[in-house]
């Protein structure tokens, strides 16, 4: 009898897990599916014009089969390598840039958002920096850095820095007066107040500024590299299409395709960590 | 008990953008005892919050200011924790890390092992141990507020401030938390400070309960004491005999104060408009030729009243009864009243129309005295005793004493000072209305045998030796109030800028009047014969002479009209006013007290025309204490009634104006 009960229970749960994956399945995974595949035929059929230059999907899959797709780690020396090879020097140089932009922007958006003399002294500044567009930097740090790797981590490093900061200051800025008043009536200390308060208060507005910049960090490589060459996924592209092979095109495509995937990651990845760090009445 | 924390004379001003100024509390006094359980209770916006951040040092008094054992409240501290309405838990700490960030900052001086114990112990106190690394997110609303008192506890503030605590709670958390508070309260003799706007809550939790009357310039309206012994239980308190009283008490006050609200929304609010027109230059003022029309007459002859922008013809009444029917009808803009009229015309006393009435300043304090005549001294009589000895062995003979109005001071301090020497003013005596310039001729036709009344009508009596002076009223009460500056409401409300031109110019005369240096000019030019005349007027020191000349001791019987924030226009004093009215019948005594004398007495007119002329426009809000010793309550008027022995049938009704 005992068993039966038993069995029972678990087969309406087995029941409520097939129902819940059929859901998700029905919701979320057919509708993207279904978008994709008309894309593929639309475009299939865009290509089937006479006359049209850009590869079809068919025959881009099939062009860059070997080695772009099932190789993404070769290696023949120089700059010819797998496109494995290529995103990892990217994402290499974005991750550096990107840290010591983040390091920089909150330490720095911390000092100007509680110094409201300082706010109103560099804000007027700032707000002309960040209008530049990244790739105007290159030159002014090329001259500066006489090398190509440093030049595109300045670039990176000099375009994502903006938003970190200035979410920052206003993070800091717009601290809830009751967090405030908690640490005037317990007259914190300076030092403890930054810490135990002021950052801890900011960090939902840090990762605002976190997201925008990996974003902005993200494009800015990849135009970078096509002018610094070397290894990476930018040069890469850049190089495709400079060479007249038959299949160059198709590489482009491949290439862009895996920039746009690493994108889309590097953005989920910082919105999930935000997630698990910031309080959910923070929000 | 010692006094703990002091509120002294708060004022809180908020600059409004595009110049204007908001006056959100006025004048607010409180002393709180050590260990004591003090509730602000009041409508939403009435600033008992801002109040309450005042003392907590989050926010600073315009005027005035707080201090806790002696010392000032320049910032917060942490020996006034807050807790504040919405937890204000750092959401990013556990319960524990929200303790310790507390614990550890107050008590550095601590160990380690101490500390945590001191945390532990309180994460205990309010039973949350198995919370304890749970963070805030995860916790319902009454288990943070519960974080939130065990935070402030832990640090063993000196004053305890919450405020509204259990407002966002559920009424089943509110009630549990409530018997927490109140438990850990009773055993670590904490002083708090509660803003709430739950009448229950307020009355399980308080000791002292103070009402807050509606914003703009909220004072406070009424204190009431819970007596109702501790520990308290929440189910147990409802059946005390007092409780059902003290709860419609409040519900009452909170009630008129909606209503108030209500009325002034009605009305523009008259203050609040910002142009310098004078809406009237003409005005015709009503007074009476004594000495204490001084103020009038020197705004008259020295051009005060013309620097206003002010045209005024003083216009010379018989008695008070013209002055009150005048302003009434609406031939005389304002007067010089007594004390007591703008009260007894609102109410109607005596059976008379209702007529709502303000009065902003006082013009005058002291200046008055009691004469008996030559005949009383010739059989002896010397003090009180002597009197009530002679007035009621006499059986056969009624003495008749004259007053000058029945609102008047002069009627009000004689009759307190015949009851408190045991004499009945109703019975033993007879107090008759006479015109105060005629005073004179009755004691001298024999027709009373003594009279209250202003200068220069004691000093003529005594020059012509038809009476002496027994005592000054400053002698009853120092410092009274005696004549005021009154208008009708609608006046008021008709007239704003007008009114405080007039509030303007007459305070710059009441100075002038005070200048020791003026007082040679000041009576030769109010001793024309189109005023007073040459009736040996005098504004003190003569009349001090003359008083010691007739075997009178020693006192100090000057009039004020400036000095010691003498303009005033004071609540209190009108509300006891109000009780002696009550007392003989005059009026019932009205339910709605507060209403009536924030109606009737408005220190924010005051305030403005004293703000613009620059000088300090707090007043004089101490207690009231008269000769006898008895001190007034002014938020138990009616105790205090109850408790004067002699006295008519006390009525009290609700008074509708």
């Amino acid at each position: 009898m005992a068993v039966g009960v038993t069995n029972q229970k678990v087969s309406t749960k087995r029941q409520k897990a097939i129902k819940t994956i059929n859901k998700f399945l029905v919701h979320k995974v057919l509708p993207p599916l279904c978008g994709l595949v008309i894309f593929l035929m639309l475009w299939q059929l865009l290509c089937s014009i006479p006359g049209f230059q850009l590869p079809g999907p068919l025959e881009t899959f099939v062009e860059t089969w070997d080695p772009f797709i099932i190789k993404p780690f070769f290696d023949n020396g120089d700059s010819d390598k797998g496109l494995g090879w290529q995103i990892l020097t990217s994402l290499g140089r974005v991750g550096l840039g990107f840290s010591l932009a983040t390091i920089v922007g909150v330490f720095l958006g911390i000092l100007i958002g509680a110094n409201r003399f300082l706010y109103n002294a560099v804000d007027p500044i700032f707000q002309v920096l960040r209008t530049i567009p990244p790739l105007a930097w290159l030159p002014i740090s090329l001259a500066a850095f006489q090398q190509a790797n440093p030049s595109a981590i300045f670039v990176i490093f000099i375009t994502s820095i903006w938003p970190i900061l200035i979410n920052t200051t206003v993070g800091v800025q717009n601290i809830p007066q009751d967090y405030v008043n908690v640490a005037r009536v317990l007259r914190l200390r300076q030092g403890k107040y930054f810490l135990k308060i002021v950052f801890p208060a900011t960090v939902p507005y840090i990762f605002t500024g976190l997201r925008i910049g990996i974003g902005l960090s993200w494009l800015a490589i990849v135009a970078a590299e096509m002018l610094v060459g070397g290894v990476g996924i930018g040069s890469f592209i850049w190089d495709a299409y400079n060479t007249t092979t038959d299949t160059n095109l198709s590489e482009i495509i491949v290439a862009l395709i895996y920039v746009g995937i690493v994108g889309l990651m590097l953005d989920r990845t910082v919105a999930f960590i935000a997630d698990k760090i910031v309080q959910k009445e923070q929000k | 008990m010692n006094t703990f924390v002091e509120i002294d004379h708060v004022d809180k001003i908020f600059n409004l953008p595009y110049g204007g100024k908001y006056i959100a509390l006025k004048n607010i006094e409180l002393k709180v005892n050590q260990g004591e359980f003090i509730s602000l209770i009041g409508h939403s916006g009435c600033g008992k919050s801002t109040l309450l951040n005042i003392i907590a040092g989050l926010d600073q008094a315009t005027i005035g200011g707080v201090t806790l054992e002696g010392r000032e409240v320049r910032e917060p501290g942490p020996d006034r924790m807050v807790i504040f309405q919405n937890y204000s838990l750092l959401p990013w700490l556990t319960v524990e890390g929200n303790i310790a960030l507390a614990v550890d900052e107050v008590h550095q001086d601590l160990s380690l092992g101490e500390r945590q114990k001191i945390i532990a112990e309180h994460i205990d106190l309010v039973g949350l141990r198995r919370a304890a690394k749970k963070l805030p997110g995860q916790l319902s609303g009454g288990m943070k507020q519960r974080v939130a008192i065990a935070r402030a506890l832990a640090t063993r503030p000196k004053l305890l401030l919450l405020d509204e605590p259990f407002g966002a709670l559920d009424a089943l958390t509110r009630g549990n938390l409530q018997e927490q508070l109140m438990k850990i309260c009773n055993e670590h003799k904490i002083t708090c400070v509660m803003v709430t706007h739950d009448v229950d809550e307020a009355l399980l939790l308080s000791d002292r309960i103070v009402m807050l009357t509606n914003g703009p310039e909220a004072h406070i309206g009424q204190i009431l004491e819970v007596s109702i012994p501790r520990p308290r239980q929440r189910l147990e308190v409802v059946e005390h005999p007092s409780y059902y009283n003290l709860r419609n008490q409040m519900i009452y006050f909170l009630n008129q104060q909606k209503l108030a609200k209500q009325r002034q929304k009605q009305t523009i609010s008259p203050v609040l408009i910002s142009t310098n027109q004078l809406e009237k230059v003409h005005l015709q003022i009503g007074y009476l030729p004594i000495t204490q029309a001084a103020p009038l007459i020197i705004a008259q002859e020295k051009g005060f009243f013309a620097e206003c922008g002010l045209q005024v013809n003083l216009i010379p009444e018989k008695n008070w009864q013209d002055i009150a029917q005048s302003v009434a009808s609406g031939k005389l803009d304002a007067a010089q009243m007594v004390a007591g009229m703008p009260l007894a015309m609102t109410l109607g006393a005596m059976g008379k129309t209702p007529t709502p009435m303000v009065t902003a300043m006082t013009l005058s304090r002291n200046g008055s005295a009691i004469t008996l005549s030559q005949e009383l001294w010739a059989n002896g009589v010397r003090n009180a005793a002597d009197l009530e000895k002679t007035v009621n062995t006499d059986l056969d003979k009624t003495y008749t004493l004259g007053v000058v109005h029945p609102a008047s001071m002069q009627n009000l301090l004689l009759r307190y000072w015949l009851a408190a020497s045991g004499i009945e003013p109703d019975q033993d005596v007879r107090l008759i209305v006479i015109p105060p310039d005629e005073m004179v001729d009755f004691i001298q036709e024999r027709k009373v045998d003594g009279y209250c009344v202003s200068e220069p009508w004691n000093t003529c009596a005594v020059e012509q030796d038809l009476g002496f002076i027994m005592l000054p009223t400053s002698d009853i009460w120092q410092g009274h109030v005696d004549k005021i500056l009154g208008v009708t409401e609608d006046w008021s409300q008709q007239y704003p800028q007008t009114h405080l031109a007039l509030v303007k110019s007459l305070l710059a005369a009441c100075e002038y009047c005070d200048d020791i240096r003026n007082e040679s000019e000041i009576i030769s030019l109010i001793s024309q014969p189109q005023y007073i005349g040459d009736h040996h007027v005098n504004l003190r020191s003569e009349l001090l002479e003359s008083y010691q000349s007739n075997y009178h001791r020693h006192s100090q019987t000057s009039h004020q009209f400036y000095l010691h924030q003498a303009n005033y226009p004071n609540r209190h004093e009108m509300l006891w006013i109000l009780t002696q009215l009550a007392r003989w019948g005059f009026i019932a005594f009205p339910k709605n007290w507060v209403e009536i004398i924030d109606r009737v007495c408005r220190p924010d007119i005051f305030g403005v025309a004293a703000r613009e002329v620059g000088i300090l426009d707090i007043g004089r809000e101490e207690s009231i204490q008269l000769f006898d010793g008895k001190t007034f309550n002014p938020s138990q008027p009616l105790e205090y009634l109850t408790g004067l022995a002699i006295k008519s049938q006390v009525r009290v009704e609700e008074a509708l104006v």
